[in-house]
């Protein structure tokens, strides 16, 4: 049965979509949504005004106490969570299928009826800036921050901060600034809501129109303006970290290209014969053949929402062998440049991405995450249906054309953190 | 089906059958709701069965198996991750205190392939020294990694210090010495004690068909004979504690942890369902007693307790990742107050109705999905009952109010603790 027979889609009003696929699991439902309004969208005053206008959504409505809300959800052993994201508002709620009513009413009123207590501000800024300060000590964060901070100007939407100025930000935030955040962003406009399990689908939506219909529109700006990745270098930088036994290695370099784009396919499966899974090149010699590293893999971020992104190779390596690991593993990005890939692993990649989609649909929660994440980036529930056939065209060729235009093995920006020698 | 198995039981629509010849034990649970199903096998044998000089050499081991077995194997162009990752199965093994599994959750046409890497590597595994060298130091930045978290390094003490006998005293990666130097021979060893039909079970979650995956199974695995030898009972007992424990980690690092551990019985003790209840009460959710304690008043960012259930005694544990200056004692202090507090006064009806409805719908959630489902069951064969999974959630609906405080006042006592601190040196 194709995607698209599975899954009921519902244009309800302008703004407002959802996609129910009942299954067989017996008495469950993983329900995902989203609505732009991401870190990206507050940019130009604070991004982490964003990030904790979701964080708070827990901490209480204004008829409910955060207690009110935390009894509710316990007392039925279900769960509702927010994370926000570079250009999302997210949110997931995991219950048995009885009790999917009033898990939906509650995560509406969360949504749209915050309270936005200062005193609740006050201790979720304290929590969270523990959690920045533990991860000054996280080798493969630090490693990452400092890798992707060389690839972008800070207005760049895929930009990072460093820990300090997060710090900073954080703690700069007022319950006015959550407050005028919510208004203008959590309102109809964006929203999709994908839910998979033992549910019925028209009182399901039947529900949600009910509960978001009272929504107004959003009004965030949906244009995008920021400055071009910066000019690729080959930069190495270091980042040390006391009594770390292991070091963590980002590599890459910032790729003009993003999903909506011919060739990204194309260049995905590039990347990924280079270091997608344990049988890719990456792992059969720098691990399996050399015994240098425990974890080594490439892929792709931030090509999404028509923004040009990276690609990336990170690895971990004791810090004894860190030279040795470095070399190893541009070794292999350079032969892989410079010959290209063979007939034969791009057969055996396409089983595999044909095979691990299948397998990705056994969970409800593998299969929400498939909605959604086509839903949010504007494609119809057909688009899942030709997966395959995507891949299947794939020919040698255009991969390797791909990874000779996007990718230069001489402009690698290169960061470690750790207890380096 | 096959005279060539023998039914043994069902529970909860999952039936276990045993292959005649060799005694291999089979769990089914048929599941159609995806064209995919998953296979496991697990063998009775984790870190439990290790001792000084070879801890750490179960897992070793598991990545050896991964190196190549007489069908499947790189000379042949059979390697088995390249077999599998080629047809989008989900591949891994994991080692734990009691036991080792390998699984696979493939696309239902493949089950076949699974079945017969899995019974090849049963017996007819390489392990060879040449591949031990590399893969040693694999399994060294493994540890190396683990190391780098102050919280894997506070866990690691902590067991340490609560067990000083019973080989739950190490953790399952081994101590970094003894993953450097256990020999190829040792190791083979083990493969040739432990690695057996007669110590195994096999598992199949999904969508197959019945007959003829016991048709598979026994056509692949029966091959094997059961061994010739008694696999060896582990019979060392850790000592009765007789006053608290301590431990500070001091290293570099930005934020504190305090961890409250207490000696639990082995897992499918009869107390086991109202300790889970207990831990639930105190950690589990927004609403629970430590959460409002602790994370709500900005205390710690996040706390967590885990009491898994194990062959052997285990520890039920409260961790809090502290916020900036917040004093270890006094986090350590509300934590054992609350204790204190439920031995005393006990606990609420609605306390325990809650963590009986989170309990129901973490069982409900287990079943979402071949692999959450083999997953599961593979902790509870490894404690020696995979009836413990199916029958899990009735015996929680039986616990009562009583119990909790009965459990609280045998197992939360002063003189079965180990008190651990990581204190970040600036």
């Amino acid at each position: 049965m194709s995607f698209s027979e599975k899954v009921l889609v519902f244009e309800n009003l302008d703004g407002l979509s959802t996609y129910i696929a009942p299954t067989q699991v017996d008495g469950v439902v993983t329900l995902s949504g989203s609505l732009k309004g991401g870190e990206f969208h507050a940019k130009k005053s604070n991004s982490k005004i964003a990030s904790l206008s979701g964080s708070m959504l827990d901490k209480g409505t204004v008829k409910k106490s955060k207690h009110d809300i935390s009894e509710a959800l316990d007392s039925i052993g279900a769960d509702i969570n927010f994370i926000v994201s570079n250009h999302h508002i997210n949110f997931t709620a995991h219950c048995l299928s009885n009790d999917l009513e009033k898990v939906i009413l509650l995560l509406s009123e969360m949504l749209q009826e915050p309270r936005y207590d200062s005193d609740e501000l006050t201790i979720l800024k304290k929590r969270i800036i523990a959690n920045l300060e533990r991860s000054k000590e996280d080798t493969r964060k630090q490693a990452n921050i400092n890798f992707v901070s060389q690839l972008y100007p800070i207005a760049h939407p895929n930009a990072r901060y460093n820990i300090d100025d997060t710090i900073s930000m954080v703690d700069n935030i007022s319950v006015e600034q959550l407050k005028d955040y919510h208004q203008k962003a959590y309102g109809l406009g964006t929203i999709n809501i994908a839910a998979v399990g033992d549910v019925d689908p028209d009182s399901l939506n039947q529900l949600i129109i009910n509960e978001f219909s009272p929504m107004a529109k959003q009004s965030i700006s949906n244009e995008y303006n920021f400055p071009a990745p910066n000019k690729r270098v080959h930069k190495f930088i270091e980042c040390i970290i006391k009594d770390k036994t292991s070091c963590d290695l980002f590599v890459g370099q910032s790729i003009d290209i993003n999903d909506n784009h011919k060739d990204y396919y194309s260049l995905m499966m590039g990347i990924y014969i280079l270091g997608g899974n344990f049988s890719a090149r990456l792992m059969q010699t720098v691990r399996d053949e050399q015994g240098l590293t425990y974890g080594i893999g490439s892929g792709m971020a931030g090509c999404s929402y028509g923004i040009s992104g990276h690609w990336y190779t990170w690895g971990t390596f004791s810090p004894d062998i860190l030279d040795k690991g470095c070399d190893a593993t541009v070794e292999q990005i350079n032969s892989w440049f410079e010959t290209g890939i063979t007939e034969e692993e791009l057969q055996a990649k396409k089983t595999t991405f044909k095979g691990a989609f299948q397998v990705s649909l056994d969970t409800t929660s593998g299969f929400v995450d498939k909605i959604l994440t086509n839903a949010e980036k504007g494609r119809s529930i057909e688009y899942l249906d030709k997966y395959n056939e995507r891949i299947d065209a794939l020919d040698k060729q255009s991969i390797n054309k791909a990874i000779n235009q996007y990718i230069d093995p001489k402009s690698l920006t290169t960061s470690v953190a750790g207890s380096l020698k | 089906m096959s005279d060539l198995f023998q039914h043994v039981r069902s529970s909860q629509g999952i039936e276990e059958y045993q292959l005649k010849s060799n005694d291999l034990k089979v769990l089914m649970l048929q599941n159609s709701s995806t064209p995919v199903a998953t296979f496991m096998v697990t063998y009775h044998v984790g870190s439990r069965n290790e001792a000084i000089g070879y801890t750490g050499s179960t897992h070793l081991l598991e990545h050896l198996m991964f190196k190549g077995s007489r069908n499947y194997n790189k000379e042949k162009g059979t390697a088995i991750w390249d077999e599998l990752q080629s047809i989008g199965a989900q591949i891994n093994a994991t080692t734990w205190n009691d036991r080792t599994n390998y699984f696979e959750v493939v696309p239902k046409e493949h089950l076949e392939k699974a079945i017969s890497i899995e019974a090849d590597r049963m017996r007819f595994s390489f392990i060879k020294d040449e591949d031990r060298q590399p893969e040693m130091t694999v399994v060294r930045n493994e540890y190396e990694r683990g190391e780098n978290s102050p919280f894997d390094v506070l866990d690691k003490n902590v067991w340490a210090t609560a067990y000083q006998a019973h080989p739950y005293h190490h953790s399952t990666i081994g101590w970094r010495s003894d993953i450097e130097n256990v020999s190829t021979e040792r190791l083979k060893e083990f493969y040739d004690v432990y690695y057996w039909p007669n110590n195994a079970t096999a598992t199949v979650i999904g969508d197959f068909d019945k007959d003829e995956t016991l048709a598979l199974i026994a056509k692949h695995f029966g091959v094997h004979k059961r061994s010739e030898h008694t696999i060896p009972k582990v019979y060392t007992e850790e000592p009765i504690q007789e006053g608290p424990r301590r431990v500070v980690v001091r290293r570099s690092g930005q934020t504190g942890i305090v961890a409250v551990a207490h000696k639990t019985p082995e897992g499918l003790n009869s107390d086991t369902h109202a300790l889970h209840i207990l831990g639930r009460i105190l950690c589990d959710g927004k609403s629970s007693r430590l959460h409002r304690k602790i994370v709500d008043q900005g205390l710690a960012s996040s706390l967590f307790m885990y009491d898994f259930p194990f062959k052997d005694n285990g520890l039920f544990i409260t961790y809090a990742f502290l916020t900036p200056n917040t004093d270890h004692q006094k986090v350590e202090d509300i934590i054992l107050n609350e204790y204190t507090s439920i031995k005393t006064e006990g606990v609420e009806q609605k306390e325990l109705d809650r963590a009986i409805a989170q309990t129901k719908a973490t069982v409900a959630f287990s079943r979402d999905g071949s692999y959450a489902v083999a997953s599961a069951l593979n902790e509870a064969i490894a404690i020696g009952d995979w009836q413990f999974y199916t029958t899990y959630l009735d015996k929680i609906k039986s616990v009562t109010v009583k119990d909790i405080k009965k459990v609280a006042k045998k197992y939360l006592h002063d003189d079965a603790s180990t008190t651990g601190w990581f204190v970040p040196k600036q």
